[in-house]
């Protein structure tokens, strides 16, 4: 072994030395949400579970249709999540509430992508499928996407599905925030446009939180003060009133870190400028250099005894 | 004698008829029977006696069509203050303009148009509540604004920019009548509680023969709607035979329906 005690420190200070520097040097992590986005602010004690955002949602976006009819309200006896075929779906809970006629008060939840401001599935995708537009939208490209699913491995509220029984040309599956559709001026998106009580309030994100906080100061017994997607996740698009607990009505408890942060704060760190590669190659080189053959060494190739 | 004097004379006719029913209660006001007198008076010209349209629906109708320019501002009183306010000025049921409404605002149909209109009964609803406030919660503001007003005046668009707190019509019809009914344990709730079903037009999509059997006809509607035969089998009407749900005391006895009563029962 010729690579010596002191020759190995040598090495490993030098490789101490460049990682400090450019650890430092590593530009701070920034969110990248747009700043004039659109969204949704959901009005929880609003909604009256009709399905009719299911049904509009399946007609605007051209979904399959489904086995149980949408006026068919005794789906909401069980929990469903959205899939492959259903971009939103809508559940019901009971707090154990009561009214005056002793009748349980169901919560209506709907559920779908909420539209990240800085989205964990497109800083996983690793091709760019997965893209925040301007308008809000977390947009999704067919064309691009090789189908790795690291989005919905990435994703904190567990939305992308995937068309497993699509063997040729299988995409993955959430909803649209119908960008197409939003895009156009004036229009909205299938499920906001066709409810009936305004259960979804549709504008530019900083507007509904407003409204949002207007709401709940105008009606603090009616809401909880908390806008969930305000902070969660370091904000979503889409947003959420009630007056239960968030943690009762399905809602997944995220922290108000934005999901990327530590992640691309690691691999940016680790790969501005290829450091880590020069470096790990370079070691590598002066391993190599360490126990190169100095001609010292007889190699005996005729098999004689020395 | 020509149509058109027929038509006077019957307007005459019913003229006197209403006069005379105000000279014998003159406490009750003339008012209904003119205005159904004047109401009825238009389309009769024009409606050929076999299609006959009832005039308020006709009135009801053309009044839907309508649109009333945006109220911007609304006077910010307490729901406890305007109830006070109206009964001060005396403004009550007496004083509704029209009894009856079709809610079939071109402002909701230039969006979509998913059911039939609802047909909305004004004054019986004033009758039982006896409270214009409930709905008519707030007025426009200025001193020389209509104390009550349509609803299509202040709820438009849903999410206009300039007044995001504002819900639109559609919105506003549903909570006010939804939540009303809820908390009164009366009236429909659901879709078709108040409106039909758009239901498309079927001359298109029946495929039959000329002339074609009872057989035939059966067939061809389940040919779309399976599900209906198949809840039609479970029927006492099928089954000639039925519980009595509703009589009390006996309600596990199969006592409709001749099943188990005759003996040649098909």
């Amino acid at each position: 072994m010729d690579l010596s005690r002191r020759g190995f420190f040598k090495i490993m200070g030098a490789t101490g030395a460049g990682l400090a520097a450019t650890g430092r040097s590593a530009a701070a992590w920034e969110s990248r949400a747009p700043e004039d986005a659109y969204g949704c602010l959901v009005d929880l004690t609003r909604c009256i579970g009709c399905r009719k955002c299911e049904q509009a949602c399946q007609t605007v976006n051209g979904l399959p249709q489904p086995e149980q009819s949408f006026d068919d309200l005794t789906i909401l006896d069980r929990k469903r999540r959205p899939d492959e075929k259903s971009f939103t779906v809508v559940n019901r809970y009971y707090s154990g509430k009561i009214d005056e006629r002793d009748q349980l008060i169901p919560t209506f939840v709907k559920i779908q992508c909420m539209h990240c401001q800085d989205p964990a599935c497109a800083s996983a995708c690793i091709v760019g499928a997965l893209t925040k537009k301007e308008n809000g939208a977390v947009h999704y490209d067919a064309s691009k996407c090789i189908g790795c699913r690291y989005c919905m491995v990435a994703c904190p509220f567990e939305i992308p599905a995937y068309e497993y029984h699509n063997p040729i040309t299988p995409r993955v599956m959430k909803c649209t925030f119908c960008y197409e559709r939003v895009a156009e001026e004036g229009k909205l998106p299938g499920c906001a446009q066709i409810c009936p009580v305004e259960a979804i309030t549709f504008g530019k994100r900083a507007d509904l939180l407003a409204l949002g906080h207007q709401r709940i100061k105008d009606n603090p017994g009616r809401y909880l003060d908390h806008i969930y997607g305000e902070k969660e996740v370091g904000g979503t698009s889409w947003m959420y009133l009630s007056d239960q607990p968030f943690e009762d009505l399905g809602f997944i408890q995220v922290p108000e870190k934005p999901l990327p942060q530590l992640a691309e704060t690691i691999q940016h760190s680790l790969f501005s400028y290829l450091w880590s590669p020069i470096v790990l190659f370079g070691m590598l080189s002066g391993v190599m250099w360490g126990f190169r053959d100095k001609g010292d060494r007889h190699i005996d190739r005729e098999g004689e005894n020395p | 004698m020509s149509k058109k004097s027929f038509i006077v004379l019957l307007l005459f006719l019913v003229m006197g008829l209403s006069g005379g029913l105000v000279a014998l209660h003159p406490e009750s006001p003339g008012s209904p029977a003119a205005h159904a007198a004047a109401a009825a008076a238009p389309p009769a010209p024009e409606t050929p006696a076999s299609t006959w349209t009832a005039p308020d629906q006709v009135a009801a109708l053309e009044r839907a069509k309508e649109t009333v320019p945006f109220v911007d501002a609304v006077m910010d009183e307490c729901k406890l203050c305007r109830q006070m306010r109206l009964r001060e000025t005396g403004l009550g049921t007496k004083d509704i303009k029209h009894s009856y409404f079709v809610l079939n605002s071109p402002i909701i149909n230039a969006v979509e148009d998913h059911y039939g209109p609802v047909r909305f009964m004004h004054s019986k609803h004033a009758a039982q509540i006896q409270d214009c406030a409930m709905c008519h919660h707030f007025r426009p503001l200025g001193a020389d604004a209509s104390e009550t007003t349509r609803c299509s005046a202040c709820h438009q668009e849903a999410f206009r920019k300039d007044h995001p707190e504002r819900i639109g019509l559609k919105a506003a019809y549903h909570q006010q009548c939804m939540e009303c009914h809820r908390d009164m344990n009366q009236g429909p709730v659901d879709c078709i509680g108040c409106h039909n079903k758009n239901v498309p037009e079927h001359k298109d999509k029946i495929q039959l023969a000329a002339n074609p059997t009872p057989f035939e006809v059966t067939e061809e509607c389940l040919r779309c709607h399976k599900a209906a035969g198949q809840d039609m089998l479970k029927t006492a009407h099928w089954l000639l035979k039925g519980p009595s749900p509703f009589t009390l005391g006996h309600r596990k006895e199969v006592e409709i329906g001749k099943a188990t009563i005759a003996t040649n029962n098909f």
